[in-house]
Parts: C-alpha cells; structure tokens; sequence
C-alpha cells in the first residue's frame, strides 16, 4: 500500500491534487468557524495554510500550459469529430487559463509590475469556465450517445417494462416517460462510473469560477466544499486510473 | 514539447527546476548586492527566492516516507559498504526531510512557538551526514574501479612520488571519464557538501559561491533525470 501511496505522490499531479484538497478543506473549515470567537487561532493557522497551498501551487503551475497544448494536439486527432471538438476547445481553454494564472503569478512576486492583477485574474477565471463548460458538454454528449446505445439494448428494454409496472403510484409514475427516462438515465450512470463521476467533478468545480466571476454568487462555504469534493474525485480518479474517463 | 511534458508530470522534475531557479536567484542576487546596483529588484529577487524554498518545502512533505522506503530496499544490498552508506544515508535524509517539514510548519504559521534556527540547523546537519555518506560511497565505487584497472595493468611501481602521483591522478581521471554516472554523482554531491557547511557555519563560502553550487548541483540533476542512464546505480 505504500508503494501505491508513494508512486501517486510521485506524479505532480497527485501531490497538488492533494494540495488542492487540503487548501478547499481548508477554506470551508474557516467558513464553518467563522462565527466562533473562541477558535479565532485555529482560523488564522488554517487562513495561513491555505493562503500557502494556494501560492505555492500557483508556482507548481507555472509551464501547465505546455502540457495542455500538447492535449489539444492529441484530442484533434480523435475520430469523433464532436468530442474532439469538445475536448480540443476545452484544453486550449485551459491552457489561456494557465497563462493568465502564470501572469497574476508573476505580478504577485514582483516580476511583472505593469499588468493589471484584477484583469488577468477574472480572464484567468473566465477561459476556467469555458473549459469547464466544454468539458461539461463533452459529458452530456458522451451520456446521450450512452442512453441511446443502452435504450437500443433488449435486456435493458425488459428491466424498463418491469420497472414502469412496478410502483405505479410513485409520483413520477404520473409521466411514464419522464419516470423512463430518468430510469434510463440513472442506469446509465451507474453502468457508467467514469461518466458519473466526470460530471459530478466539472459541477463541483462550476461553482468556483461562477463565483469568482459574480456570475452565480455562493458562499466561502459552497466553493470551499464543491472544491474539496472535486479535489477528492480527481484523487480517486488519479489512484484507480480505471474510474478516469477517457479520452 | 513532449520531452517536457514527460519530465514536468514528475513531482522531482518540477522540484528541481525549483532548485535551479532558486539557486540562480541566489546567485543573482549576490551579484546584484556586489554592484551595488536595482535594490528594489534585489528585494523581488531575494522574496523570489524565499516563496521558491517554502513551495520546495511544501513539495517536500512526506518525502521522508520515500527515503524510508527507499532504506528498506538498499538494507538488502550485497556489498556490505554499499549497504551500510546507503542505508544510513538514506535514513539521514528521511530525519532531514521530517526537520525540514517542522520548518515549514513553523514558517507558515501551523506550529507556534518553534525555535527555527535550531530546527533549520537540526536539518542542514542531517543533511551533511546523508552527503557525506553518498561522498564515501562515491569513493568506494571509485577505489573498486581502481583496482580493477590496476589488474589489468601490472607495472613497477615509479620510484618518485611525483610521477606516481601523476599516474594515480590521470587513472582517476580515465576512470571517471569512462563512467559518466559515477563522475556526475561525485561532482553533484561535492557541490552540494557546500550548502549545509556554508549554512551551518562550519565552512562558510557567501551567497555566490553557495548559488553556483546549488545551481550546478541541480542542472547536473536535472540531466541525470533526463537520462535516466546516467544515474549511479544502486
């Protein structure tokens, strides 16, 4: 076990997926103390250790961009046009993201004075959002071509029948094709893990920049545990390389 | 590009092109001081160089679980030199990376109260021990090489010291030119030896000369890592 443990840590991408975990617990345990006067140290070491996390992997950032461009070089190439489509979009996003990150970097440790710090921070926030948004749409495209494979399927097609006459008098019953739907829908998502829990990912991780850019304002509270949650998921999906999606 | 890739998705890759970077702006900024020139940009240099030696700590916790490690695979080691070195280098690294984690800690403010400087020196001292044993360990590769060169060539030996001398140093020379893992081993770990004797106080050299080593020491890295060949094994 700890050679599995030390050979996830040795891949950059675990140890900052660890420091990204740490630094949204972090930030949702000031939120859920921030109304007790009696722990006010305790929140100042965590506002300091998240303050930390997150400078230092903005350091751990810098050259990022290179690794998403040569994803978006991979992803073009794929067969289905639209997923190529989608992921190649959603990479080049990334990688702008990358270089706005680096630039605020680089303003904040004094190398570059004449940017201006807000501005390169809501763009970085910004090409953030679409490459979630693309990698969102890759998703549902990915989950529709699922249920049709799977609503093609007889045995599935049997489990349905047996499903709609089961429990009559449950609400969504009342619409027989919503409530198949939406069977259709949980089966394939169970059928499907990787899937799932992709999309569950680019939710939690949604509410960030949506916050950051005022465009749906939740509290500290939601960010820091929609981030934590997403950080937990990218762990999982890096330590059982079976559950990642691919491409 | 994808040589890049393939050496930036290892966690040490990035840590030692850190290393680089900060022992560059280390140097730079002696350079700077000896010119007396830019004092606000020797002060984005200097605060440069301490936010890369805190994420480097940060990139460093739970390395000593990796020199543990890698001390339970060297305790097996056949040459029984090789084994004692290595296996206690090792386990002066793990110390060292546990102190250097309690710095950190202290730096960022989780622990309160924390006597730095001792804690700093506690783990500059480990580290000069793990060095030395990788130096006796150099040496030990290189006096077995030695005498394997001497089975093949079986000559008088001179009379004078000097010419003797000589010859001892150019078979040294030939030696180390012949295996390139053992000469960049010996040169990282000799340029390394001067950052904790600078540091603590046994030897002290100044920023430029403690920034050129490190910098060498890591560009040296950074080329083993690249190669993979042409890292020292075991």
């Amino acid at each position: 076990m700890m050679d599995a443990v030390l050979k996830f840590a040795n891949q950059s991408q675990g140890r900052d997926r660890v420091f990204r975990a740490t630094q949204y617990a972090c930030a949702l345990s000031i939120y859920l103390l921030r109304n007790k006067p009696d722990r006010k140290d305790l929140v100042a070491r965590l506002k300091s250790l998240e303050n930390n996390m997150s400078a230092g992997r903005k350091l751990l950032r810098l050259g990022n961009a290179a690794n998403s461009i040569v994803a978006a070089k991979q992803t073009m190439q794929l067969s289905d046009r639209l997923l190529g489509l989608c992921l190649t979009v959603a990479n080049i996003n990334r990688a702008l993201y990358f270089i706005c990150d680096n630039a605020v970097w680089a303003k904040n440790v004094g190398l570059i004075r004449s940017i201006n710090k807000e501005r390169w921070s809501i763009n970085a926030s910004r090409y953030y959002l679409f490459s979630l948004v693309m990698n969102l749409t890759r998703d549902l495209y990915v989950i529709l071509q699922l249920m049709q494979k799977k609503g093609r399927d007889n045995r599935f097609k049997s489990r349905m029948n047996q499903h709609l006459s089961d429990c009559p008098e449950v609400a969504e019953a009342v619409i027989p094709e919503l409530d198949a739907l939406i069977f259709l829908l949980l089966e394939t998502l169970r059928s499907e893990p990787t899937v799932a829990l992709d999309t569950v990912k680019n939710i939690c991780d949604l509410f960030i920049p949506l916050d950051r850019l005022g465009i749906y304002k939740s509290s500290a509270g939601v960010v820091g545990f929609c981030g934590l949650i997403s950080s937990l998921i990218g762990i999982l999906t890096l330590a059982r390389p079976t559950l990642r999606i691919k491409p | 590009m994808d040589s890049w890739v393939r050496f930036n998705t290892q966690s040490q890759g990035k840590e030692r092109v850190l290393r680089a970077a900060q022992y560059a702006c280390m140097l730079l900024g002696y350079t700077l001081h000896k010119s007396s020139v830019a004092t606000d940009l020797q002060r984005t240099i200097s605060e440069l160089e301490a936010h890369m030696s805190l994420t480097r700590k940060l990139l460093r916790l739970g390395n000593s679980v990796e020199a543990l490690q890698a001390a339970k695979t060297t305790i097996h080691l056949s040459d029984s030199v090789l084994r004692l070195c290595l296996t206690i280098g090792h386990l002066n690294r793990a110390m060292y990376f546990a102190c250097d984690n309690v710095v950190w800690a202290g730096k960022i403010g989780i622990i309160s109260k924390l006597d730095q400087q001792k804690w700093n020196h506690r783990s500059f001292r480990y580290y000069l021990f793990a060095l030395i044993l990788n130096v006796t360990r150099d040496v030990y590769e290189l006096c077995l090489l030695l005498d394997c060169e001497d089975c093949y060539r079986i000559t008088a030996t001179p009379a004078v010291m000097w010419v003797w001398l000589r010859k001892r140093i150019h078979q040294i020379g030939t030696v180390l030119y012949n295996n390139p893992p053992l000469l960049l081993d010996l040169l990282k770990n000799g340029c390394d030896i001067f950052i904790p004797l600078d540091k603590l106080g046994i030897y002290q050299t100044g920023p430029g000369f403690v920034g050129t080593c490190g910098l060498l020491s890591s560009v040296l890295s950074i080329v083993t890592m690249l190669h993979p060949w042409l890292k020292l094994k075991p």
